[in-house]
C-alpha cells in the first residue's frame, strides 16, 4: 500500500514537472499597454549552451488568415526588433537569467506598433545573432484584454481639459442605491474648484437629455462657466445627477444621485 | 502565283504586327492642380464629431460623439482667401455663438507642406492654431474636413481630437 502511494506521489511530481510552464511571464497577466518580462528555457532545443541569444518576436499568431475580418481587426506584425534575421540588432538581445535561460521586457502596443484593440497575443523564438540557431516558435501567448468597465456616472472623453466639450453621464441601471435606480434625471449639478480646493463661482445646473436606454447626459464647456480667481486654475470638477422618484404614498421627491470628481488634464 | 501570295501575306502579317507594337498616345493629363485654390472660398461649418482617441485605441465603446447639435456650431463660418496663382492670403471667420473652432479669428493661414498640404495653419499676431487636413475638397465634393488634435501636455499622447467638416457656401 505505501509503495502504491509513492508511486502516485512520483507519477504526481512528474506529471507536474512536464507541464511546467515555459515561458513564464511577470507580471503573470499583462494587456497590451503593459510593460512585460518573459522568461524562457531553452534547455533540450539548438540553442542550449549559446552564451548570447536574441528574440524574434511576432504578433497575433492564433489568428485564423482565412477569417477576413479577424485578419483585418488583428493584422499580424513582426515586432520593432525584427529587423534582420542574419544579424539580429542590440535592441533584439535577451538577458541571461540563468542556465539556459533568458529573458526579455517589452510593451505589447510600442514593439508591435499596434494598437491595444488590434493585439489578441504574439509569439516568438529564440535565436542566435546570425540565425543559424533557433528555437521552436513559443506561441500564442494571450494579451489579457483591455476591458471597459460601466459604472453609474462616467465622463466623455475619458480625459478632459478645461477648454473641452465635456458630457457627463448617469446610467440608472448601474445605480447603487434603490434611489439612484428608480430616479428621472432632470438635471446636472456641477461645482468647480481650484488648485487650493476652493470652489470657483457657484454650482451650474445643466439640463439633461435621454442619451440611450436608462442612460441621461448633460454637455458643457467649464471654461464657458467657470472662471478662477486671479492667480488660480481650473483644477478639477463635481457632478451629480438629480431627479425625482415617487414615494410609498405616490407623492414626488426630489433626489440626487452620488457625486463624482473629475480632475482636468493639461492639453495641447 | 502561289508563292507570291504567301510573301503577300507574310508581309501583311509583318505590317500587322509591327503596328501593334506602336506605343499608344496617351493625352496630357494638364498641369498639376492646385489643392489651395481649391481650398478658397467660404466654408460653412456642417458637422462636428468628438473622439476619445485613447478609448478608440483600446476598442472601448463611446468612443465618438456627434457634438452638430449639442450647440450651434452651425453658426460658424470661415473665409479664405486665396489668389488665382494659388497663393493663400488672408482668413476671416464668423462664429456667430458657436464654441472655438480655430483659435484664432481672423489673420493669414497657410496650408503645408507647399504641394499636396497636410496641414491648415492660422495664424493671427504672434498665435498660430494648426489642424489637420482630413479631406481635399475635389471633383463635385465641397467638402472641407479639418481635425484637431488635442494632446496630454506632459506625455505628447493623443487623447481627444476634433473633426469639423465644412460645406462650401
Amino acid at each position: 500500500m505505501n509503495k502504491l502511494i509513492i508511486l502516485l506521489a512520483f507519477s504526481c511530481l512528474t506529471i507536474g514537472a512536464l507541464h511546467a510552464q515555459n515561458p513564464t511571464f511577470s507580471p503573470s497577466t499583462y494587456t497590451a499597454e503593459d510593460q512585460v518580462t518573459l522568461t524562457v528555457d531553452v534547455t533540450g532545443t539548438p540553442m542550449a549552451g549559446e552564451a548570447e541569444a536574441y528574440i524574434w518576436i511576432f504578433s497575433n499568431t492564433s489568428i485564423d488568415r482565412s477569417n477576413a475580418a479577424l485578419s483585418a481587426q488583428y493584422p499580424a506584425a513582426d515586432g520593432s526588433t525584427n529587423t534582420n534575421w542574419t544579424n539580429s540588432p542590440p535592441e533584439a538581445k535577451m538577458t541571461a537569467a540563468g542556465t539556459n535561460k533568458w529573458s526579455f521586457t517589452f510593451i505589447g502596443t510600442q514593439i508591435f506598433g499596434q494598437s491595444p484593440a488590434q493585439l489578441k497575443d504574439f509569439g516568438f523564438l529564440v535565436k542566435t545573432k546570425t540565425g543559424t540557431k533557433q528555437t521552436s516558435d513559443y506561441k500564442p501567448n494571450f494579451f489579457d484584454p483591455l476591458v471597459f468597465t460601466p459604472t453609474m456616472l462616467r465622463v466623455f472623453p475619458a480625459k478632459v481639459s478645461t477648454s473641452d466639450i465635456v458630457t457627463i453621464n448617469f446610467d440608472r441601471s448601474l445605480g447603487g442605491t434603490v434611489n439612484e435606480q428608480r430616479m428621472t434625471p432632470v438635471s446636472a449639478t456641477v461645482t468647480a474648484y481650484d488648485e487650493t480646493n476652493a470652489q470657483i463661482g457657484t454650482a451650474v445646473t445643466l439640463q439633461v437629455r435621454v442619451f440611450a436606454t436608462n442612460t441621461w447626459a448633460a454637455t458643457f464647456i467649464p471654461t464657458r462657466h467657470f472662471t478662477p480667481g486671479a492667480g488660480h486654475q481650473l483644477t478639477k470638477f463635481r457632478y451629480k445627477f438629480n431627479g425625482t422618484v415617487l414615494d410609498i404614498s405616490g407623492a414626488t421627491v426630489n433626489v440626487s444621485s452620488a457625486e463624482q470628481e473629475v480632475t482636468f488634464t493639461r492639453m495641447n | 502565283m502561289k508563292k507570291n501570295s504567301r510573301r503577300l501575306l507574310i508581309l501583311l502579317a509583318a505590317i500587322v504586327t509591327l503596328n501593334a507594337c506602336r506605343p499608344d498616345k496617351f493625352e496630357d493629363t494638364g498641369a498639376v492642380r492646385n489643392v489651395k485654390t481649391s481650398l478658397g472660398g467660404t466654408w460653412k461649418l456642417s458637422k462636428v464629431t468628438q473622439k476619445d482617441e485613447d478609448a478608440a485605441q483600446k476598442g472601448f465603446p463611446y468612443s465618438i460623439l456627434d457634438l452638430t447639435t449639442l450647440f450651434p456650431y452651425t453658426d460658424y463660418s470661415i473665409t479664405l482667401n486665396v489668389t488665382n496663382s494659388g497663393q493663400t492670403t488672408t482668413f476671416t471667420t464668423t462664429p456667430g455663438n458657436s464654441p472655438t473652432v480655430i483659435a484664432v479669428a481672423n489673420g493669414d493661414w497657410n496650408a503645408g507642406p507647399s504641394q499636396y498640404p497636410t496641414y491648415l495653419a492660422f495664424k493671427q499676431g504672434s498665435a498660430t492654431d494648426t489642424l489637420t487636413l482630413g479631406s481635399y475638397p475635389a471633383g463635385g465634393r465641397n467638402v472641407l474636413q479639418l481635425k484637431k488634435e488635442r494632446r496630454d501636455a506632459s506625455t505628447g499622447k493623443l487623447l481627444v481630437s476634433y473633426t469639423y467638416e465644412f460645406t462650401k457656401q
